[in-house]
């Protein structure tokens, strides 16, 4: 588990402790009020923070209606990594002086530290205030690049650079476009050598993926400037997301030893640590790093799943990777958290980094909320599109690309249609393609991300049924040589990107308007079906539910119709209604473990040996850690003849370390049995006698493979 | 509990069988009560588990067992106290005692107490009743919120107590009351596989199902299930099932019998040294013993 209580150790009862220090220390110093603001500075550039603090608290108790001297104290904060301390400062100066440029700048800033849409609007405010505040023309240049929109980005700059002529941010931004678009630059060299200048050009080839790059420049950065703590930070996260962790490690403790202790540095280096819990495991294509105390379960799945999607996606972006994929998974929610910090976007289950992946266990997350192995396929789909385009692809493409990926595998797989995304499609909230990566990016709602997501992946979904899944390769090719996604889309798709958008949205409509006109009718029905079924009025619950259910078909979360429906059946003793009630939910991609395995279990009592063991084997792409479900998937494997699966499941079963030891290896005994492999029978039923001598079908076992 | 577990089967094991063999004749008295929910989601899941364990209490035709349960508006304090009069003037030395109790419970700082409809009953007030039962071995599974806090008091002698908190302080809702009724029905949960299920088997596999429940559910644990006396817990059958009480009969098998123990205690042996052997070694002379075993056991089922 990371925290950042060590990063973060300064918070208000700290400041409010010394409420009686600074009476004392008013006293004292009542003469060198006037100096207290340059003082403050002075601790703080010694590293004496609480000096610093202390110096602060005096000068706001002298003045109390002074707003400049607590934008400076939260300037302090913001600095030492505390934006929720900065933030009430730069609020409570608001709420001296409404019109202060400098707060309005410092909450602008915090917005666009967090990717927050707001970061403009504050801008544009502070520039109000105060016209000549070049920083606020610098820091929007800065959200429109991170937006690619190259044009406001340069005209933002522009205005900076009319007030400074030196202004360095502006000037690395306008660096920044033309070496982001492949082009010699006239303005690095106008960067004169001045680290900070090369850190932000460093951080928009992050943005875009183009971690090499970054590293390069960070580099240069430490060059000019060794001192920059920051920037000797930034490289060793970036070193860190492409699997060079000794050298990570070594620059991510450099800025620690030197008072730089964000929670990204200060958490990296806790995972770093953290890596003895893990092993490695390496193919000719392949690193697999999984915690030890989950490999023995995990590995077979992710290995066999992953040596598919290299066979599946050479064929498929006709592309050998050059190196082996490596893919890191966590168990612990919080380490993966870890590796996407400081980056846009929402890096909720997996994230790739050239051809690293990092992700979440399966047990990092409650059983039936996450789809590993639609994730992976996710993940892997990115590692070769960056690959293929050497990282220079649009996020939108890419992520539609991967979510397109998930639901060709299998239909049942990748994201449902959730409320939020039917709510954007019902306020017609969607981009157009042209802007659809600010949605990624800097997104003005909620759920902005999540919807984009979901847009691009249908985006792709329309393109490969129009114009054929070859055409998705194609764009590949066409944005690997760096092309904006407007270009792409006319040559490629022959069409002006506003011809696309009407197209593509009327296409949408029509493959949601049931749902979304339906949307009202179904949340009242949903809440009449929760009565009904409280009332035990089995007979309506099950017309009342198959009735509305075909208005939202894809909702398969809480509080589903299915499963009220099923659960309805059940109690008027109608399996045969159940079993095809949760069909239905399996089919569209319903996953939570309890309801699968309580449809196999109908199968299995219906004499429908295959069936149940699909569902099952459902299953295991969803929540693996389950000794339960291999126990009786693999048992079903066994009765229907698939004895080398049957293998499979009584090993991870065993691997599951179940309260059953003994059986655990007398199944697994058997399965060997079955599939012919004597001598492993042998061992296990040895296994089995060993936690019980007398277990009589484990010794009869033992005599038959025994000669 | 690794150590005392790898111990206990040499320690006990010769006194198990003896005490299996011994009950056949010994009668077991079962009260289980379900005191108050509360609310009807609770009130609908206690009742639900209280008539599960009698159901399986009851099946399988064994009549050493008398099972009785209270629940619902039935499961007042005086009844309880009427059903435990009864038992102790029933119940002889020779008889085991089981008491489930599966709800809501209390704790004050100083006094648990088990809800009931109407008055509650106070740990100490439940052990002055059991204290009149004469059955020989006991068992109280107190499957309540804050059942650690009644351990002390129902601390005695021959009697293992086990709760579903560590202490009075865990006060949330239980699912241990869930995961025991799933044990006593679960032939996984006979680890050693002789078609009993002990009260540690029980407990063992209600235990770890409860952790595995609040880790999946990534929920902080609010119940730390505890057993005061594992060898005790270990040697008290809760659930029998199969043939095996049978005892042996024919003479002719008897020394087969004997030479199946021996090898019993050889294993038993073996493994404890484990430890402290070469691998390879370990398993060349453990699959000899089990394959001995196997065919000494064959040669008495035949």
């Amino acid at each position: 588990m990371t925290t950042n209580i060590q990063v973060n150790r300064w918070d208000r009862r700290f400041r409010l402790s010394g409420v009686l220090s600074v009476a004392i220390l008013l006293a004292c110093c009542l003469s060198a009020s006037a100096q207290t603001l340059e003082r403050a500075k002075a601790l703080s550039k010694a590293h004496d923070y609480d000096g610093a603090n202390n110096a602060f608290k005096a000068l706001i108790a002298a003045n109390p209606r002074n707003a400049e001297d607590r934008v400076e104290w939260g300037n302090l904060f913001y600095e030492r990594f505390n934006p929720g301390e900065a933030q009430n400062l730069y609020t409570e100066a608001l709420g001296i002086d409404p019109k202060n440029a400098h707060a309005l700048l410092g909450l602008a800033q915090l917005a666009a530290d967090g990717y927050d849409g707001k970061a403009n609007e504050l801008a544009e405010q502070a520039l109000a205030s105060d016209p000549k505040l070049y920083q606020a023309h610098e820091l929007m240049a800065k959200v429109a690049l991170e937006d690619d929109n190259q044009q406001k980005a340069t005209e933002q700059a522009d205005a900076a650079l009319a007030i400074e002529p030196t202004a360095l941010t502006a000037i690395a931004v306008k660096a920044s476009i033309d070496l982001l678009a492949d082009k010699q630059s006239p303005w690095v060299a106008k960067i004169n050598n001045r680290g900070e200048g090369y850190a932000t050009v460093a951080h928009f080839y992050m943005i875009n993926r183009r971690y090499e790059e970054s590293i390069d420049y960070y580099r240069k950065a430490i060059a000019a400037t060794p001192d920059l703590w920051a920037a000797h930070s930034q490289l060793g996260l970036n070193l860190m997301r492409l699997g060079r962790e000794q050298e990570a490690l070594k620059e991510l403790s450099l800025a620690y030893d030197n008072h730089y202790r964000d929670a990204a540095t200060a958490n990296s280096l806790t995972l770093i640590d953290s890596y003895k819990k893990f092993d490695t495991f390496r193919t000719p294509t392949t690193i697999l790093k999984l915690n030890k105390k989950e490999e023995d379960i995990l590995r077979p799945y992710f290995q066999t799943e992953l040596d598919k999607i290299i066979a599946t996606y050479e064929k498929k972006y006709k592309y050998k990777l050059a190196g082996p994929v490596q893919v890191e998974v966590y168990p612990d929610h919080e380490d993966f958290a870890v590796r996407t910090m400081g980056m846009p976007g929402l890096g909720a289950l997996g994230v790739t980094f050239n051809s690293v992946i990092a992700m979440d266990s399966p047990s990092g997350r409650a059983p039936g909320s996450f789809h590993w192995a639609s994730t992976l396929w996710h993940e892997m789909s990115h590692v070769y599109v960056l690959n293929l385009t050497n990282d220079r692809v649009p996020r939108w493409f890419t992520e539609g690309l991967a979510v397109h990926e998930e639901t060709a595998v299998s239909p049942d797989w990748g994201d449902r249609l959730s409320p939020d995304i039917i709510n954007a499609i019902h306020e017609k909230k969607l981009l157009p393609v042209a802007d659809i990566d600010r949605g990624f990016v800097h997104p003005t709602y909620p759920s902005q991300v999540i919807v984009s997501y979901y847009e691009a992946g249908k985006i792709c979904d329309y393109i490969s049924q129009r114009w054929g899944e070859g055409k998705l390769l194609d764009m590949i090719h066409e944005f690997a040589k760096n092309r904006p996604t407007v270009d792409v889309i006319k040559e490629q798709l022959g069409m002006e990107p506003a011809a696309f958008d009407k197209d593509f949205m009327a296409m949408i409509d029509k493959e949601t308007a049931s749902t979304v006109a339906g949307f009202n009718e179904w949340t009242k029905g949903v809440r009449e079906l929760s009565q009904l079924t409280k009332d035990g009025k089995t007979d309506e619950v099950i017309a009342k539910g198959r009735a509305i259910e075909k208005l939202y078909p894809d909702y398969v979360e809480k509080a589903n119709v299915y499963e009220f429906v099923a659960d309805a059946c059940l109690k008027k003793n109608d399996k045969a209604c159940a079993m095809d009630e949760l069909g239905r939910y399996s089919k569209i991609g319903g996953r939570d473990p309890d309801t699968v395995k309580e449809y196999a279990k109908l199968l299995e009592d219906a004499g429908k040996f295959k069936e149940a063991a699909a569902a099952l084997e459902r299953l295991n792409y969803i929540y693996p850690l389950d000794a339960e479900l291999h126990e009786r998937l693999g048992g079903l494997l066994l009765k229907n003849g698939d004895t080398k699966d049957a293998v499979r499941e009584y090993q991870a079963l065993v691997a599951m370390h179940p309260i059953d030891v003994a059986g655990s290896h007398y199944d697994l005994a058997k399965a060997y049995q079955a599939n012919g492999q004597k001598d492993q029978a042998r061992e296990e039923a040895i296994s089995a006698l060993e936690a019980a001598p007398d277990y009589r079908p484990a010794q009869k076992l033992l005599l038959e493979v025994t000669n | 509990m690794g150590c005392s577990l790898r111990i206990w089967p040499i320690l006990v094991a010769g006194t198990l069988g003896a005490l299996l063999a011994g009950q056949a004749f010994s009668a077991t008295y079962i009260l289980t009560v379900a005191g108050l929910g509360g609310e009807p989601d609770y009130e609908q899941r206690f009742t639900a588990l209280a008539t599960d364990i009698d159901k399986i209490m009851k099946t399988g035709g064994q009549t050493d067992r008398i099972v009785e349960t209270l629940k619902g508006p039935d499961a007042t304090r005086a009844k309880m106290e009427a059903a435990l009069n009864r038992i102790a003037g029933q119940a002889k030395p020779a008889d085991a005692f089981v008491l489930m109790m599966i709800g809501h419970g209390t704790f004050d700082g100083e006094e648990y107490k088990f809800n009931l409809p109407g008055p509650d009953i106070s740990a100490p007030e439940l052990a002055a009743l059991l204290n009149r039962i004469p059955a020989g071995r006991q068992l109280v599974v107190d499957m309540t919120s804050a059942s650690g806090g009644a351990t002390a008091a129902l601390k005695k002698d021959n009697r293992t107590i086990i709760t579903a908190t560590k202490s009075g302080t865990e006060k949330n809702a239980t699912v241990f009351a869930r995961f025991w009724v799933d044990a006593l029905r679960d032939p996984a949960a006979d680890t050693d596989k002789n078609e009993t299920i002990s009260a540690l088997e029980a407990f063992t596999y209600a235990d770890k199902k409860t952790a595995q429940f609040y880790t999946e559910q990534k929920h902080l644990a609010t119940e730390h299930p505890q057993v005061d006396d594992q060898q005790h817990a270990a040697a008290f059958p809760l659930l029998k099932f199969g043939a095996a009480t049978a005892a042996i009969t024919d003479p002719a098998k008897r020394e087969l019998a004997a030479k199946k123990d021996d090898i019993e205690g050889k294993i038993d042996a073996l493994k404890y040294q484990k430890d402290l052997m070469a691998p390879d070694e370990y398993k060349r002379q453990l699959t000899a013993l089990l394959i001995e075993l196997a065919r000494t056991q064959q040669e008495l089922d035949k």
